[in-house]
C-alpha cells in the first residue's frame, strides 16, 4: 500500500509542470555619476524594466538613454547627441544570470550576495560584463541593488582631450529595482 | 590701439556671458512648452509596436500631447509618479510626471480620460513619456 502511494507520489511530483516563476518591473532605477577633477555630473532613469526568472536566476534588462534626466540641459543635449547618439541607439540593454545561483534562494526570504554575469550592450557595442549585487527577497518582491563601473570607452563613447577634466572614463552606475511576479 | 583692446575684452565678455548662459540653461520648462503633437494611447502604442523604428524617428525627443483612460496611477517611494493609459493590451503608455514641474494634482483616478504632455522616450515593454505635465 505504502509503496504503491509512494510510486503515485513520485509520478504525480515529475508529472507537476515546473513553471518559471517571473519577476517583473518597469520602474527600475539606473543612476550614473562622472566625477573628474573640474566637474561632477551625474543622471538619473526612473524606467529601466527588468525581468527574472527566480528558477534559473536568468534576468534582461532594459532602460531608454533618452529617459536619463539631467540638471542641466545643455548636458543632457550633449550625453545623448554626441556622446550615446541615443537617436540611433536608443536603449541599453542587459542581458546574464545570477552564477551562483546554489546561494542565491529566489523562494525564500532573505539577503543573498549574487555574483551576476553577462552581456551589456549600449552604444552599438556588446560587452562581458560581471558584477556582485544584493538581492534581498521579502513578502513576494524581489528587490535588488548593484554598483559597478563602466567605461565610456569600452562603448565607443569618445570624450575629447579637450573634455577630460569635466568627464572621467570611468563611470559609476548604480541600479536599484523592486521586482513584483509576474502574473 | 587701446579702442581695439576694448572691442576684444567686449567680445571676450560678451563670449564668456552667452557660454555661461549656455551651460547653466536650465531644463525647458514643460508646463510652457507646446506639443510637437496630439495622440490617442493606443494609437501611439500600436505604432511603436507595429514599426519601432518608424516610430523611433516620428516621436523620439518630440513633446507629444497623449490621451487615454487612466489604467494604473502609482507613486514610488521618491515621489516618482506614473500614470499608465489604457492601450487594450497588457502594456500601455507610461507618463512619468515632471520632477522639476508644479502638478495641480498628482493622483489621477481610473477610468478618468485625461491628457498629457511629454516627451517621448522610446519603447520599453510600454511606450514611455518623462516630464509629463497634465493638460486640461
Amino acid at each position: 500500500m505504502h509503496k504503491r502511494l509512494f510510486i503515485l507520489f513520485v509520478l504525480f511530483a515529475l508529472a507537476a509542470p515546473t513553471f518559471a516563476q517571473k519577476y517583473f518591473t518597469r520602474d527600475g532605477k539606473v543612476r550614473f555619476a562622472s566625477k573628474a577633477s573640474m566637474e561632477k555630473i551625474e543622471a538619473v532613469n526612473k524606467s529601466a524594466t527588468a525581468v527574472l526568472d527566480a528558477t534559473t536566476g536568468k534576468m534582461e534588462w532594459k532602460v531608454l538613454i533618452k529617459g536619463f534626466l539631467f540638471e542641466k540641459a545643455l548636458m543632457q543635449e550633449h550625453f545623448n547627441e554626441n556622446y550615446l547618439e541615443s537617436s540611433k541607439y536608443p536603449n541599453a540593454t542587459f542581458k546574464g544570470e545570477i552564477t551562483n545561483m546554489s546561494e542565491v534562494n529566489l523562494s525564500k526570504d532573505g539577503t543573498y550576495t549574487a555574483r551576476v554575469k553577462g552581456k551589456l550592450t549600449m552604444h552599438g557595442v556588446e560587452r562581458d560584463v560581471e558584477t556582485t549585487g544584493t538581492i534581498k527577497v521579502a513578502g513576494g518582491a524581489i528587490t535588488v541593488h548593484a554598483d559597478f563601473v563602466i567605461k565610456c570607452s569600452d562603448y565607443n563613447v569618445k570624450i575629447e582631450a579637450a573634455k577630460v577634466t569635466n568627464i572621467s572614463n570611468e563611470i559609476n552606475v548604480s541600479v536599484d529595482a523592486t521586482l513584483n511576479q509576474m502574473k | 590701439m587701446k579702442r581695439i583692446i576694448y572691442i576684444l575684452l567686449a567680445i571676450a565678455c560678451a563670449g564668456s556671458a552667452i557660454g555661461y548662459y549656455l551651460w547653466n540653461k536650465p531644463q525647458k520648462d514643460m508646463q510652457a512648452a507646446k506639443a510637437d503633437m496630439a495622440m490617442d494611447a493606443a494609437a501611439l502604442f500600436n505604432e511603436f509596436n507595429t514599426d519601432e523604428t518608424a516610430a523611433n524617428a516620428k516621436y523620439l525627443d518630440k513633446t507629444v500631447a497623449v490621451s487615454g483612460k487612466v489604467k494604473e496611477a502609482t507613486k514610488t517611494e521618491d515621489g516618482t509618479v506614473k500614470v499608465s493609459l489604457e492601450t487594450g493590451s497588457e502594456f500601455g503608455v507610461f507618463c512619468e510626471l515632471d520632477p522639476l514641474s508644479q502638478h495641480a494634482r498628482t493622483e489621477f483616478p481610473v477610468g478618468e480620460t485625461v491628457t498629457f504632455k511629454g516627451i517621448c522616450t522610446g519603447l520599453n515593454f510600454d511606450v514611455q513619456l518623462t516630464r509629463c505635465v497634465e493638460v486640461k
